[in-house]
C-alpha cells in the first residue's frame, strides 16, 4: 500500500501507523512518549499530524493511527506546530529542572512568563520508564494516582519487592528524572537499597545481584554462567573471535 | 393472566416511591408502615397494595405517595402520617390537604399529579415506568407491555430490520457524544468476528446527576429488554451492565431483573425458544469519572487501568477484548423496546430535524422543584427551568444554566428560548453531555463556576495525555489567580490559546471538552471576568479576596435577620433601623445576602 507524506510517496503495510511507516523512511516526526521497542502510547501528542483521507481533513496521533486506507500526511502545518508549542510550554513548566525539556523549550521558540515553574520536577510521564520496566517482566513502577497529580510510582511509594535495580527505567528516561545512587556497593532506586555484583574480570560493580538472579532464573543459565560487565563481555567475545581466527590454518 | 394491577385503572393502589432520593428522606419507613397498617388490621378491609416503585422525579419534595386510583398524590410524607392517610384516604375517601403538594408559584394545592407543572409538561419515553411499576416485579413490567418489543423482534422481524427501525427512530446515544445507535448497531454487526457483545454504560459520573440510576433501579426491564432485542439485532451472546460502584440499589435491583429475566426464558440460552442465546453479567464500577469514557470503561471490564484509548479503530470494531462491540448509555437502552414496540416512526415524530424522542435532565440548582424532567428534544430552557422547575426560588434573578455536566459550558439569560438539543447546546457553546442541568442565580460568580469545574477535571481526568493533564492544571492556575484579583487581560488571551490546544490535542473527549466551562464563561460574562481583572470585584460577591459588602440603607428596614444568621457577630444596628456591616468582622461568606428578603444587603 502506498502512502503520501510530506509530498513523498511511501510503502506502508495497512495496519501499521503513520509513526511507523515515516520512520521506515527516514522521515521523523517529533516525539516524547514514542521508543521504536514499545510502539506508540498517544500520551504526548508532540507527534500529531494531519491526515487526508476520503476528503476528510483531520489532525491524528501519527504513532496510535494505523493506516489502513490511501492517506495524505502533512507532519507540519502552523496548527500543528502551535500544538507542539503549547505541549512543550506546559511540560517545561511541569519540568523546568529538566536540562532537555529546556533546551526542547528554547528551539521550538517558546516563551512564557505568567505560568508557575513546578521547581524541583524532572519528569514529564511519557512513561517509557513503565514501559521499560513491563518489558523487563518486572512491573515494579506505574503510573499512579490521576488527573494532574498522576506520576510515576511504585506501590504505596514503598520499596518495591519486585523491583531488581536493573536501572532500565533510568536508562530509558529522556529527562534523567529518576535518581539511581551509587556508593561503593550499592545502587540505591526507587526507595530499595541493592547488593551490587563485581564484574568477574575487571571487578568493578556492574549489576545488581537481584538483577543477576532475576536474569538467571529467566535464561538459560550458560548465556550468563559469567558475570561480567558489559564492556568485558565484549572483550572476552573479542577475544573468543580472535582465537577462532588463529586456530584457522589458512588466515 | 398477569395479576399485577398496574394494568388495572380501577385497582386500589398505594405507591411509595423508594427511589434513592426519597429513601434517603425516610421513603422506606413509610412503606413499611403503610404495610404494616394496611395487614395488620383485621377489621378493615382495604383492597390496597403498597408497592416500591421508582423514583418520581422530584426528589427533594420526597418521599411521596400516590393512591390510585383517585391519583391522590402526597409529598413529604412521614410515618406519623401513615395512620392519617389510612384512616381519611383510603378508608374514608378524603383528601388531607396539609400532605398535598402546594405549587411554589400559584401556592395553591394540586391533589393529583397529573395536575402539576412539574409532571404534566413531561412526556416520558425512557422513564414511562419509573414510578409506575415495582422494579422488583417482572409481572408489572410485563403488564405494560414489557418484553413484548423483544418477543416483536424475535418472532415478526429480521435483524436488519430491527437495525433500520432503531436507524429510522432517528436516535442518537443518551450517554454524551449523541452518536446514532441504528448506526453504530449497523457497523458491529458488519464486522465478521464473533463473539460480538453489548454493553450498557451505567457509571453516571456526572456530579449531581441520577437519571440513569433512577432508570437502573426502577425500570431495569427496559435495559434488559433493550440489550435482548440489540443481541438478536447484531448477533450478541454476551452482555455487561457496568454499574457506578455507589448505585448499590442499582445493582440489586438490575440483579433481580436478571435473575427473573432468565426464569422466563427473556434471557439464557434459546430465549424465548429461539435459536438467540444471550446473558447479562453486571460488572461493578471502578468509581472514577474518567471510566465513563467508553473506552476507558472497556479496559476497566476487562481488569485493566480505567484510561481511555485513541479511537482510530471504534469499539464496534475492536472493543472488549478485541471483539466487535455495541456500548450505549443506560437511557439509551431504555429507549429501544419503545422503538420496537411502537414503531420507528412514533418515536421519530417526536423530538427536533436532528434529534428525536425525549432526553431526561436532571434539573438542580437554584431551582424551586428539583429533579427528574423528561421532555421531548426541541423543548426550551425557558420551559424547563421555569414551567416545570417552578423558577428561581427566593425572589432572585436567573444568571445561567450550566448543561453536560463538568464540561459543559454555561448558557446565558438570552438563549433560555434555545430550543434544547444536541445540535442546538453544542452550537452555543455547551452540549448536552448526558443531561444534567445546573441552575445558577444571580449570586453566582460565574468566573468561580468556571474554576470550580476546572479543579473537579483537574482530580478526574485520567492524566494520560499531556494537553489535558497539564492544561487543565494551567486552568486552574490562572482561574485562580482572576478569583483573587492577581490575574490580567493578557490571561484571557492565555485561556483562549491554551484552550484551543487542549480541544484539539487531547486524546478523549473529557480533555476535549473540558475548555467548554471556561471559553462559554468567557464567551458570555467576559464583563465579569474583566470586572475580577481591571477594578478587582466580584460583582456577584463570591470571590471573597474581592467582594465587601455593604447594606444599602434605603433597604434595610431593621428586621435584624442578618445580624442573627451572621456567624462572625459582624453586623449591628437598633431595631427597625437600618444596620451596618463591621467590614473588619466579615467572613465574606454571604450568609447575610441570602437570607435578606429586602435585597438591602449588597455588593461595593
Ligand atoms: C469523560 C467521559 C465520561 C463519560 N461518562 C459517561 C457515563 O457516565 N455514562 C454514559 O453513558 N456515557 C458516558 N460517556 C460517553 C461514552 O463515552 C459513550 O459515548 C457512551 O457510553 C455511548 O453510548 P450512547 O451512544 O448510548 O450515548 C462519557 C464520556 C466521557 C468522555
Amino acid at each position: 500500500m502506498k502512502m503520501r507524506i510530506d509530498g513523498r510517496e511511501i510503502e506502508v503495510r495497512s495496519g501499521e501507523t503513520i509513526m511507523e511507516a515515516a520512520r521506515r523512511a527516514g522521515i521523523s516526526i517529533p516525539a516524547l512518549c514514542y521508543h521504536e521497542a514499545f510502539g506508540g502510547q498517544g500520551h504526548c501528542r508532540m507527534c500529531m499530524v494531519e491526515v487526508q483521507a476520503g476528503g476528510v481533513t483531520r489532525l491524528v496521533v501519527s504513532c496510535t493511527y494505523p493506516v489502513t486506507r490511501e492517506v495524505e500526511v502533512k507532519t507540519s502545518t502552523p496548527a500543528i506546530e502551535k500544538i507542539r508549542r503549547d505541549i512543550v510550554t506546559l511540560l517545561y513548566k511541569r519540568a523546568p529542572d529538566s536540562d532537555f525539556m529546556e533546551r526542547l523549550y528554547h528551539s521550538y521558540g517558546c516563551s512564557d512568563n505568567t505560568l508557575h515553574a513546578n521547581l524541583g520536577e524532572r519528569c514529564i510521564m511519557c512513561r517509557l520508564c513503565v514501559r521499560a520496566c513491563e518489558e523487563m517482566g518486572v512491573s515494579a513502577i506505574a503510573a499512579v494516582s490521576r488527573g494532574t497529580d498522576k506520576r510515576i510510582a511504585t506501590p504505596y511509594d514503598e520499596a518495591s519487592p519486585d523491583c531488581i535495580g536493573c536501572g532500565a527505567c533510568a536508562d530509558i528516561c529522556p529527562t534523567g528524572a529518576i535518581e539511581v545512587i551509587e556508593k561503593g556497593s550499592r545502587r540505591v532506586i526507587w526507595n530499595k537499597v541493592f547488593e551490587m555484583a563485581d564484574c568477574q574480570r575487571c571487578g568493578r560493580p556492574f549489576a545488581t545481584l537481584a538483577q543477576l538472579e532475576y536474569l538467571e532464573s529467566r535464561l538459560d543459565r550458560d548465556v550468563v554462567k559469567q558475570r561480567l560487565c558489559s564492556n568485558c563481555r565484549r572483550k572476552e567475545v573479542v577475544g573468543k573471535v580472535r582465537r577462532y581466527n588463529a586456530s584457522l590454518p589458512f588466515v | 393472566m398477569n395479576k399485577s394491577p398496574v394494568n388495572n385503572p380501577d385497582a386500589r393502589l398505594v405507591l411509595v416511591c423508594c427511589g434513592t432520593g426519597c429513601i434517603a428522606n425516610g421513603g422506606l419507613d413509610v412503606y413499611r408502615a403503610l404495610q404494616n397498617e394496611l395487614n395488620g388490621d383485621e377489621g378493615v378491609r382495604v383492597d390496597a397494595v403498597t408497592k416500591g416503585t421508582g423514583c418520581h422525579g422530584m426528589c427533594a419534595r420526597g418521599p411521596f405517595v400516590r393512591i390510585m386510583p383517585d391519583d391522590i398524590n402526597y409529598c413529604q410524607v412521614k410515618v406519623s402520617d401513615v395512620r392519617e392517610i389510612v384512616e381519611k384516604t383510603l378508608h374514608g375517601g378524603e383528601v388531607i390537604k396539609r400532605l398535598l403538594f402546594r405549587d411554589p408559584r400559584s401556592k395553591k394545592t394540586v391533589k393529583s399529579h397529573r395536575d402539576i407543572d412539574f409532571y404534566k409538561r413531561q412526556h416520558k419515553i425512557a422513564l414511562r415506568n419509573v414510578g409506575v411499576i415495582d422494579p422488583a416485579s417482572i409481572e408489572d413490567y410485563m403488564a405494560r407491555d414489557g418484553y413484548q418489543s423483544l418477543r416483536k423482534a424475535l418472532f415478526t422481524m429480521t435483524p436488519s430490520q430491527v437495525i433500520d427501525e432503531v436507524v429510522k427512530a432517528g436516535l442518537r446515544g443518551r450517554g454524551g457524544a449523541g452518536f446514532p445507535t441504528g448506526l453504530k448497531w449497523k457497523a458491529c454487526a458488519a464486522v465478521d468476528r464473533l463473539p460480538r457483545f453489548i454493553v450498557c454504560n451505567g457509571d453516571e459520573g456526572d456530579p449531581g446527576a441520577f437519571m440513569d440510576e433512577s432508570v437502573m433501579e426502577g425500570d431495569p426491564h427496559s435495559i434488559l429488554e433493550g440489550m435482548a432485542i440489540c443481541a438478536y439485532a447484531i448477533g450478541a451472546s454476551a452482555g455487561f451492565i457496568y454499574v457506578r460502584d455507589e448505585y448499590a440499589q442499582s445493582v440489586a435491583s438490575l440483579g433481580k431483573a436478571i435473575e427473573d429475566a432468565r426464569r422466563h426464558g427473556f434471557l439464557g440460552k434459546n430465549i424465548l425458544g429461539t435459536a438467540l442465546s444471550f446473558d447479562i453479567e453486571i460488572v461493578r464500577g471502578g468509581g472514577a469519572f474518567v471510566c465513563g469514557e467508553e473506552t476507558a470503561l472497556l479496559a476497566s471490564i476487562e481488569g485493566n487501568v480505567g484510561e481511555p484509548r485513541d479511537k482510530y479503530v471504534f469499539p464496534t470494531e475492536r472493543g472488549l477484548w478485541g471483539q466487535p462491540t455495541v456500548i450505549n448509555n443506560v437511557e439509551t437502552w431504555a429507549n429501544i423496546p419503545f422503538i420496537i414496540h411502537q414503531g420507528a416512526a412514533s418515536f421519530a415524530s417526536i423530538g427536533t430535524a436532528g434529534s428525536k424522542g425525549t432526553k431526561v435532565f436532571s434539573v438542580v440548582g437554584k431551582v424551586a422543584n428539583t429533579g427528574l424532567v423528561e421532555v421531548p428534544m426541541g423543548t426550551t430552557l425557558r420551559e424547563i427551568i421555569f414551567d416545570i422547575a417552578g423558577g428561581i426560588p427566593n425572589g432572585r434573578k436567573f444568571k445561567a444554566v450550566q448543561t453536560g455536566g463538568p464540561s459543559g459550558g454555561c448558557i446565558p439569560e438570552s438563549l433560555l428560548d434555545l430550543e434544547v438539543d444536541f445540535d442546538s447546546l453544542a452550537r452555543v457553546g455547551s452540549m448536552m453531555g448526558s443531561g444534567g442541568m445546573i441552575v445558577m442565580d444571580d449570586r453566582t460568580c460565574m468566573v468561580e463556576v468556571a474554576r470550580y469545574y476546572l479543579n473537579f477535571l483537574a482530580g478526574e481526568s485520567c492524566g494520560k495525555c499531556v494537553p489535558c493533564r497539564e492544561g487543565i492544571r494551567r486552568f486552574g492556575e490562572i482561574l485562580t489567580r482572576i478569583c483573587q484579583g492577581k490575574g490580567t487581560v493578557d490571561d484571557l488571551n492565555l485561556l483562549e490559546s491554551l484552550s484551543e490546544t487542549v480541544q484539539s490535542a487531547s486524546l478523549c473527549a473529557l480533555g476535549r471538552t473540558a475548555p467548554n466551562p471556561v471559553l462559554s464563561t468567557l464567551k458570555y460574562f467576559r464583563e465579569e471576568y474583566l470586572e475580577h481583572i481591571i477594578r478587582h470585584r466580584c460583582p456577584a460577591g463570591i470571590c471573597k479576596e474581592l467582594t465587601e459588602f455593604y447594606i444599602d440603607p434605603e433597604f434595610c428596614n431593621g428586621c435584624g435577620l442578618c445580624a442573627k444568621m451572621c456567624p462572625s457577630q459582624g453586623i449591628a444596628g437598633a431595631k427597625k433601623q437600618a444596620h451596618t456591616i463591621d467590614q473588619s468582622k466579615c467572613i465574606k461568606c454571604g450568609e447575610c445576602v441570602d437570607v435578606c428578603r429586602f435585597m438591602a444587603v449588597k455588593v461595593r
